[in-house]
């Protein structure tokens, strides 16, 4: 608590005259840098993990890029661009992309979209009780872990005895039973099914805390303006969560760029490298080919891609920013 | 874990398997994998360390070699590491790239176990095991051949596996076919089979790799083998002969006249299949005889209708070596850089010593390539069975993705997949070939 002393401290100029000299030195500003240095001090370990565990390999990672490698004599060879000219003119890479740039429209479509549409339906209901049930009951897959829920999705999409074609037979729709993970049309579209079921709940729980922010007051006056379901989700739940939508949206692009685990799980990027993504032609490149200089270069193209998305995501954010 | 952090983290696995490999050098290690001292005088004292790739139901033998070794010499402690295959596959990489391989390591037979050798992080083992010394006497020939190059062996093998298709007898009985002789013979069992009802041949190549265990055989009957040990090594590779598309036919013949999971096996489990032979609800599989004892547990069904084995049929007329057989001995390699290495050999000798060439078969059934490791009462009548006509083979064919460069065994694999699929031909299939060897070059 302040005294009555300090609040009849002048302002510093006023009790001193021009040409006294250089003013004195205030015990404050020489407080601050104390706290200012001691700050740093406390800092500083996790600066230095940073430098050295982030920032430092991923300079490196450049170089590697430039660089042709031989992990068994450990000899390297500046090639300058020629892991990014062979890159542009690798077919397989270009397959990883597009499949990188389906898993992101599809996951706007299904983690955004829908999972804003079913938080709103969700929200609306009148039982807390109930609220609370379904919230948990979507959000459960996210709880498990990816390679888990790949295995599981690999014995649904089995071909003789898998859940999904004996549903399909069920349901006399035999003709469109398929070797799901199996066929090379088909095998990126069922990974990212999977990852839609596993990432959907979590969106959906987002949103449902950006829901609950809004005054409830606002839906009131809304349905008494006559405004049914539809017209109150477009005209102001949508509105309202704009700020969580575009976070929700970002994430969930980068995220789709940086897919891994459940491809590596349910096909490792086959058959015929039709469910190849950035991520698993990066580790083929690297692990299996030995080829490192071009693992690096994937490597990157990875990061340059997420970090414009991590760039629109913090401007996004601070334009939308409410004060 | 936030977005740019996950980055951070894939960029950081790749840069610690790179930041090993020295700053923009000749950090690595020496091409001359010479002889390190006298590996006859061994000092018993000190670590020795191993990585395997045993990890799961196959960890109690190296297991058991560890505490033993080190019971036999108090000296010693073995600093053992058990890798699954896949996590192997992985972490030796980066083991290599940061210089610290263990001691003795894990290869496959081939290419794989040759870029240790060709660059020197693998000790030219010819003292104690190359040609005419007693320690190669005790083995099979075949399998010490299988690590040798140019005369120089660097490489101790370990199991002695080789490829089988095995058959059902009761199933084969009821649809009244024979054992097949040749391709087309084995062909005509799947139609009479498949009209009796019976799953011909359970086959799934999730993986890749099981078509390309058939592709090695059928390769190695379709392609002289002057010319395969020619291609299979890229600096002379041309893969212009015919044979090779001719293999891929035959290859798809059986997939779609043999089997039931047909264009869609590139989803089916390759051991969920193995499992319906076991099951009898198959009548043949194509496996390694190192699998017999998990395929055929006992009081399965399979056992009570009894099965056998035989290789898989040559088409007639075949241009390459009917006598030949797709095989290879697993094996260890020694770091030229292990601070005693004499201890890191002696090791390796006693995990083959005669005894223990028993003890692999009788905790995990593997095949010893040591002669006299099965007996009746360590192994089944088939295992030994495959052994005897293993020591008959002409030659063996190392598989396809382990005998060759990464660039070209990775073409064939998802080559192979398209073929299975229907969505590649076999011209594809070898122009894929061809630009990835000549990429390896």
């Amino acid at each position: 608590m302040a005294s009555a002393e300090l609040t009849v401290v002048s302002p510093p100029g006023t009790t001193r005259a021009a040409g006294d000299g250089p003013p004195p030195r205030r015990p404050r500003r020489s407080g601050g840098a104390r706290r200012r240095w001691s700050g740093l001090v406390w800092v500083a370990p996790a600066l230095l993990a940073m430098g050295a565990f982030v920032y430092y390999p991923l300079l490196l990672n450049f170089r590697y890029s430039v660089q042709k490698t031989n992990i068994f004599t450990g000899q390297q060879r500046f090639v300058g661009l020629d892991n990014y000219i062979r890159l542009a003119g690798d077919p397989i890479f270009w397959r990883a992309l597009t499949n990188n740039v389906w898993y992101a429209v599809l996951s706007i479509v299904f983690q955004v979209f829908f999972a804003l549409v079913l938080a709103a339906l969700i929200e609306d209901m009148r039982s807390p009780r109930m609220r609370a049930v379904l919230r948990s009951v979507y959000f459960l897959p996210s709880a498990i872990s990816l390679t888990v829920t790949g295995l599981l999705f690999t014995f649904i999409y089995q071909p003789s005895g898998g859940l999904l074609n004996g549903l399909l037979d069920g349901a006399g729709l035999d003709a469109a039973q398929q070797s799901w993970l199996g066929n090379p049309h088909t095998a990126i579209f069922g990974i990212i099914a999977m990852s839609q079921w596993q990432g959907f709940g979590y969106s959906t729980l987002l949103f449902a805390v950006a829901i609950q922010r809004i005054p409830r007051e606002l839906y009131e006056s809304a349905t008494l303006d006559g405004a049914g379901p539809a017209r109150r989700l477009f005209s102001l739940t949508v509105p309202m969560v704009r700020e969580m939508t575009g976070v929700v949206m970002i994430v969930t692009i980068s995220g789709a760029f940086q897919v891994f685990n459940e491809v590596m799980v349910m096909t490792a990027g086959g058959p015929n490298n039709s469910s190849q993504v950035l991520g698993t032609w990066l580790y083929e490149a690297g692990f299996i080919r030995n080829d490192f200089g071009y693992a690096a270069a994937i490597a990157t193209v990875i990061f340059t891609v997420t970090t414009v998305l991590a760039v629109l995501q913090i401007v996004h954010t601070s334009r939308r920013r409410v004060a | 874990m936030n977005t740019r952090l996950k980055v951070f983290a894939g960029l950081g696995a790749l840069t610690v398997v790179l930041a090993g490999c020295g700053s923009g050098g000749n950090a690595g290690q020496a091409q001359d994998a010479a002889p390190s001292g006298d590996l006859a005088k061994v000092d018993y004292t000190g670590d020795v360390s191993v990585i395997t790739k045993y990890a799961g139901e196959n960890s109690a033998f190296f297991q058991k070699m560890a505490t033993d070794y080190e019971a036999a010499h108090p000296g010693v402690h073995v600093k053992l590491q058990q890798e699954s295959d896949q996590g192997y596959k992985d972490k030796i990489k980066t083991l290599v790239a940061s210089q610290s391989l263990p001691d003795v390591y894990f290869s496959w037979a081939g290419n794989y176990a040759e870029q240790f050798y060709d660059n020197g992080v693998a000790l030219d083992l010819s003292s104690q095991i190359g040609a005419g010394t007693p320690w190669a006497s005790t083995m099979a020939p075949s399998a010490v051949q299988a690590f040798t190059k140019e005369g120089k062996t660097y490489g101790v093998p370990i199991s002695l596996d080789a490829k089988y298709m095995v058959y059902n007898k009761k199933l084969f009985s009821d649809a009244g076919v024979q054992v097949p002789t040749d391709l087309a013979g084995l062909l005509s069992d799947c139609d009479a089979l498949k009209a009796k009802g019976t799953t011909a041949m359970a086959f799934g190549n999730k993986d890749g790799w099981p078509a390309i265990h058939y592709i090695t055989q059928l390769n190695s009957y379709e392609v002289p083998a002057d010319t395969l040990d020619k291609d299979y090594s890229p600096a002379t590779a041309t893969f212009d002969d015919p044979g090779y598309e001719k293999s891929l036919t035959d290859f798809k013949q059986i997939l779609d006249r043999c089997t039931k999971s047909g264009s869609g096996a590139n989803g089916v489990d390759y051991y969920s299949e193995r499992d319906s032979f076991g099951q009898s609800k198959a009548a043949m599989f194509y496996v390694e005889n190192l699998e017999f004892a998990t395929m055929v547990p006992k009081g399965s069904k399979a056992e009570s209708d009894g099965w056998g084995l035989f290789r898989l049929p040559a088409p007639t007329g075949a241009a390459g070596d009917t006598g030949s057989l797709t095989g290879a001995p697993d094996g260890f390699l020694v770091n030229p850089k292990a601070k005693n290495p004499a201890l890191a050999v002696d090791f390796l000798k006693f995990v083959t010593n005669a005894d223990n060439a028993k003890v692999i078969t009788e905790t995990i059934g593997y095949p010893s390539p040591v002669q006299g490791g099965l007996t009746e009462q360590n192994s089944s009548l088939q295992l030994r069975d495959s052994i005897d006509d293993l020591n008959k083979a002409s030659r063996l064919s190392i598989w396809l993705d382990t005998v060759t460069a990464p660039e070209v065994a990775q073409a064939y694999l998802s080559g192979v997949e398209g073929l299975v699929s229907g969505d590649t031909s076999p011209t594809d299939v070898i122009s894929s070939v061809k630009a990835a060897s000549k990429q390896a070059q």
